[in-house]
Parts: C-alpha cells; structure tokens; sequence
C-alpha cells in the first residue's frame, strides 16, 4: 500500500512563459475594462484546469482546485459574506506575501455556497480524488484588521467558525467528502488553542471528513491538545522550523497524520530520499495506514516550475517508501485513493 | 527657529514616468538597449530631484527610477545570487524572487553612481538606499547557506561595503531598509547584530524603514537596531504603534508615515497635520521626521506629487504652532 499524498492550498496562477501568464493578462485587462466578467470567468476555469493537471500529472492521489480564484485565504469570503468586507493589505505571517485583512461591520452570515460554484467545476475537471478548503475560525477572527460588531475575540472566532460551518455544509451538499479547514492562526497563537477547539466542535456538527490543516509554525505546543480536536486529519508542517513533532505523532490515535514535508517555502529541492526520510520517522509512531503527505503550506509561495518540481519528489519519495518504483506521472498503484 | 524642526523626507521611491515604465517594459523584451534606458532613468531621476525640491521636502532621495524591486535590484548585481521565477505578492502583482544559490560577494559598487548623479543635481542631502541584510535575505530563497544567520551575516559584510562606498561617494543620510524585520520576531537578535556590522564606523546619519508587519512583535527590543534612526508606517496602521511608546519610550529619531501610500486618496493636509502632532507626543520636533507611510512606487507621479505635498503643507501647519508656543 503507498502512502497517499495530497497539496494544501493554493497552487502557481501563473507559469514562467507568455502562454503561462494569460490570466496576469487577463486581470489587467479586466481591471481597464478591456475584458468583462464573463470572459475573465473563462480564464479562471482554464487556469484551474491547468492546475489540476499538474498536479495530478505529478501522480500527487488527492488534489484541490489550486484556489486559482483566491487572492488570499481570508478574502474569498471577506467578499461573500455579509457583515465583513476585505481590508487594508497586510503582510501573511512571515512570508513576503500579502492579504486582505477583513473588517467586520456587522453580523457575520452566509448562505453557505460561495465555493459551491468553483467546487462543481473542479469536480468536472480532476480525475483525481478532490478537496476543497475554507480558512480556520481562529486565523479568520486573529487576522481582521477591524471589529465593529463582536466585542471579543471570542465571539469573533465563534460567529467565523458558525459560518464556515455554513460553508462546509454546502461543500457537502455539492459532494465534497474532504475539506481541509487551514488554520495556521492555531500553532501561531497557541494561548487560543482552548477557544479553537470551541470553535471547531462547531465545525463538526456539519458531519463531514475535515482536516485541520496548520502551517508555517511548529505544533509543539500545542500538538497534544490537537489530538482531541473533533477532526479526522491534523496536518502538520514539520519543515518550516525545528519541531519536537516526529518524537510526539503517537498523541495521534486515531486521527490520519497529514504531514508536511516537503518545504513550498523555499526552492531548494528535495531529493526522493529526503521525503523518505521523514516518512520513515513519522512511520515510527504511526500506521502507515494513517500517514498522509503533502507540501507544507500553499505551493503558491514558489515559482510554478519549482511547484511542479516538488510535487514530483513528494510522489517519489512517497513511493520510495513502499518500494515501489519512482517514475512521474506514473498510475498510482492500487487504484484510486481511500 | 522652527525650519530645523520636522525634517521632511520620503521613505525613497517615486512612480515612474508612463515613458520609463514602457521603456522599462521594452528593454525586458531586449528591444532597448541599456544605455538608452539609462538616459531615461537619468531623465526621470532629475524630475524627480526637481519636484522634491518644489515640493520642498528637505532631505531627498533619488527616487529609485533604476530599480524594479528592492531585493531584485541588489540580488541582480551580487555573484551568488541568481534570480529566481515569478511569485506572487498581491492580488495580481508579482515579483521575481531571487534565490541565493552560491556564496555571495559585490563585484562593484550597485548604488554609489545612482547617488552621485542625484546628489549632483541639488544642493540639499540626498540619502543613500539600501537593503538591509536581513529583509535581503527572508525575501529570497536560501538554498546555499546551512542556516538564515549565516546568510544574514555574509549579507551584511555586503551592504557593509556598499554603505561605506556611499559615506566616501558623500552621503550623510545612509538609509538600510529592514521591512521584513518583523517576519520572525524570534529572529530579532540576528537583524540587530547584521545592522550592527552595516552601521560600525559610519559617520552618516543611518536609518531604517521598517513597515507591514507587528511592529508591537519587535518592540522594544528593535531599539537596540544600531541606526539613529526608524522609519515607520504610522497613517496605515492608525498610528496604533506609538502607544507601546507609553510603557517603553522610544530612543531614536522617528520618521513617522503620515499619508497612506496604498490609498489612491491624498490624506488632508489637516488630518496629515493630526498625525505629527500625535507624533510630537512622544518623540520632540527636532526628532521627529513627517514623510509617507514607505516607498510610492505603487502610486502615479501626480500622486507621489500630492502626497509629498500633503506632507510639507501639514508640517508648515505645525511648525507655526510650535513657533507660537513660547519658549
């Protein structure tokens, strides 16, 4: 059996060459008007397709849309909803990229299907099982600029966490089995780790496989404490600095271990073996059966040859670790994953 | 005297000209040579000299007509460094991200000619601009050096040499921007001491901008950076950082952002007004430097011109009212 792999977040919009950047293009020439919404819409879906298809081509068993529509984490729903709008830009934790910080005017509401558009497509798109994402309550409530309506973090966090409920349940409805919930806010503020787990007992009661997916800092202090979150995947970015994990992932009994191991933060790549490596020591302490492998974080932050070069050493040193043969691009063995 | 009162300054670039953002554009393509874009960027440099001292800022940059991104431009001319594939910043802008693939080291100086072409254009102090080695480093990708600190210090000995060519070329404002000093607020201890091998021996007054970030993360251990002076983004931010001045005062010159440089609207000259005289709470006049909140690149040349506007007219409206106060 191979251990399954799968990308978090946002994918390259753009490659390298003239032909890789028709929505840069696109963008700007809607933003002078020269193109309307429609015609914009219609190079989304293709640079959506394009993703997909790297990433499956890749051999990766679980793939997103690539978020080709989201400028930032926060914003797709900053715009959706009603009560919050996108604000001020600010820079996304330690990287030199930027977001929309949300700022709260009023309550916090949604009729639950502002993904349900792109997730349908995706769905006519990918061969390969598909996923779909939402942000984490606490990283929503932590990172608004602005609260005009909630008067604690806490009620900000749980009035969040009720609509991305909403959200959930209409990524259901339209067949999503797997939603990964990115909440890099709850390894980044660790002191918040009892309110997130509030807040996703609220998540839960939408009834669906969730995973909560960390990123950019280690879990150590809080790693424990993620082993009774009502989720079935905790994911984990063991690259981005030095972390305790490896020799704690037994705190994991029953939850599949999404781990991240190869570093979408940096371009220097790593080899077959290094993912081997660390799929070795996480397989000390868990079933292979409940270990899982991705990219840290959003393959976003590195340029799209890059991307595409570290999902090609994700597959093959996952398949190094069951012995199988390395090749991309080759059918996963075993047929489709679980 | 209140003319030595309130410096102005800007934090150090300008938007281009439509006709060297298009010839910018064509010399990518390799359909103009570098020596004619250079006559532009020269071109568009003294405008730029020209309006600031219309505008009556009082210590000026070169505006930065020769530079894309403040990283890339270095990473460009230093051995080691290669540049990397497009990444996103925002929304739909992007940047090439350099990769530091070998170790570094200057080949010639990359900023000394920019700056004595400018400074011979006025006689008021134009400033020396540079990137400091630890923002150099957290907005490249590493893939030579075993560990950030290392590649922080290797970086520093470079800006080191740069800044000190730029103190014999005559600079006596020497600026080494720090904007990604707040990226891993653990990492604060490694930023002072590369800042600290940059500044040892200089006589110019030395300076950094340090913007976008929790500024609240560093402070105030970011008083320890060895500059006289920081540069920061206050209009963006609602001037919310100077209330850590209450419990730990700040120690420095403050150049304190007082006009949005993300907002396509000019602040007031009254609001503008507002933000030194909360300034001028904490840090006295001849301290205090009124400029924009960072670099007004992103904005058109009629914009940076009513910005730099707003600035000097709001500091003429307080300079009158600190004259008024008797002594």
């Amino acid at each position: 059996m191979t251990i399954k792999t799968t990308v978090i977040g946002a994918y390259p919009k753009i490659g390298e060459g003239l032909d890789g950047q028709e929505l840069r293009r696109a963008l700007h020439r809607h933003d002078r008007g020269e193109i309307g919404d429609a015609d914009l819409d219609k190079v989304f879906d293709d640079a959506t397709r394009g993703a997909i298809g790297e990433i499956e081509a890749a051999g990766i068993d679980v793939t997103n849309d690539g978020q080709i529509r989201w400028d930032d984490l926060l914003s797709p729903f900053a715009r959706a909803w009603s009560g919050v709008e996108p604000g001020p830009l600010e820079r996304f934790y330690d990287n030199n990229t930027y977001y929309r910080q949300p700022v709260i005017t009023g309550p916090i509401a949604t009729d639950g299907q502002s993904l349900v558009r792109d997730y349908t497509f995706a769905k006519g798109v990918a061969k390969a099982k598909l996923k779909a994402a939402v942000p984490g309550p606490l990283t929503f409530a932590m990172l608004t600029a602005r609260d005009d309506h909630y008067r604690s973090i806490e009620d900000r966090t749980l009035a969040a966490a009720d609509a991305i409920a909403k959200e959930i349940a209409g990524l259901a409805a339209a067949g999503a089995r797997m939603i990964d919930i990115e909440d890099p806010a709850v390894v980044a503020a660790p002191k918040y780790i009892e309110l997130a787990r509030e807040a996703y007992a609220r998540l839960a009661h939408a009834g669906h496989a969730l995973a909560l997916v960390t990123y950019f800092f280690p879990a150590d202090p809080v790693l424990e404490s993620l082993a009774s979150f009502p989720v079935g995947v905790i994911g984990i970015d063991v690259r981005s600095r030095d972390t305790t994990a490896f020799d704690r992932l037994d705190a994991f009994r029953t939850q599949y271990v999404l781990l991240g191991v190869v570093d979408a933060r940096n371009t220097r790549l790593e080899t077959a073996d290094d993912v081997a490596r660390h799929a070795e020591r996480a397989l000390k302490l868990v079933p292979q059966e409940r270990l899982r492998l991705a990219t840290t974080t959003s393959l976003e932050y590195l340029p799209r040859d890059v991307a595409r070069a570290k999902l090609t050493a994700l597959v093959e040193g996952a398949r190094l670790v069951t012995g199988e043969k390395a090749g991309a691009g080759a059918p996963v063995a075993g047929g489709a994953p679980a | 005297m209140t003319e030595n009162l309130l410096p102005t300054t800007t934090v150090g670039s300008f938007g281009k000209p439509d006709y060297l953002t298009k010839a910018r554009a064509q010399a990518a393509r390799g359909k103009l040579g570098p020596t004619e874009l250079e006559e532009l960027e020269r071109k568009a440099t003294a405008e730029w000299i020209r309006r600031q001292e219309d505008i009556g800022l009082d210590v000026l940059v070169d505006g930065e007509m020769y530079r894309g991104d403040m990283v890339a431009y270095f990473a460009e001319r230093l051995e080691g460094f290669k540049i990397g594939g497009l990444v996103r910043s925002y929304g739909n802008r992007y940047y090439h991200k350099p990769v530091i693939a070998g170790r570094v080291s200057r080949p010639t100086p990359m900023t000394v000619s920019w700056f004595e072409y400018a400074q011979s254009l006025t006689s008021k102090p134009v400033k020396g601009m540079l990137t400091g080695p630890y923002t150099l480093l957290d907005w490249s990708y590493n893939e030579a050096y075993p560990t950030r600190r290392d590649a922080v210090l290797a970086l520093a000995e470079i800006v080191r040499d740069e800044a000190r060519d730029l103190e014999r070329a005559g600079a006596t404002y020497i600026q080494i921007d720090e904007p990604a000093i707040h990226a891993r607020p653990e990492e604060i201890g490694i930023a002072i001491e590369a800042m600290g091998i940059v500044t040892a021996g200089l006589s110019a007054k030395t300076i950094s901008h340090i913007c976008y970030g929790d500024f609240a993360a560093i402070y105030p251990q970011v008083l320890d950076l060895p500059v006289d002076q920081l540069d920061l983004a206050m209009a963006n931010y609602g001037y919310r950082w100077l209330e850590l001045f209450d419990r730990n005062p700040f120690t420095k010159e403050l150049a304190i952002g007082i006009v949005d440089v993300h907002a396509h609207e000019t602040e007031t000259v009254d609001v503008a007004a507002e933000g030194i005289r909360k300034g001028l709470r904490y840090v006295r006049a001849e301290k205090l430097w009124p400029h924009p909140d960072c670099g007004l690149k992103t904005r058109t040349v009629e914009e940076c011109v009513e910005k730099c506007v707003a600035v000097v007219e709001a500091t003429k409206v307080v300079r009158q009212e600190l004259a008024k106060v008797p002594a």
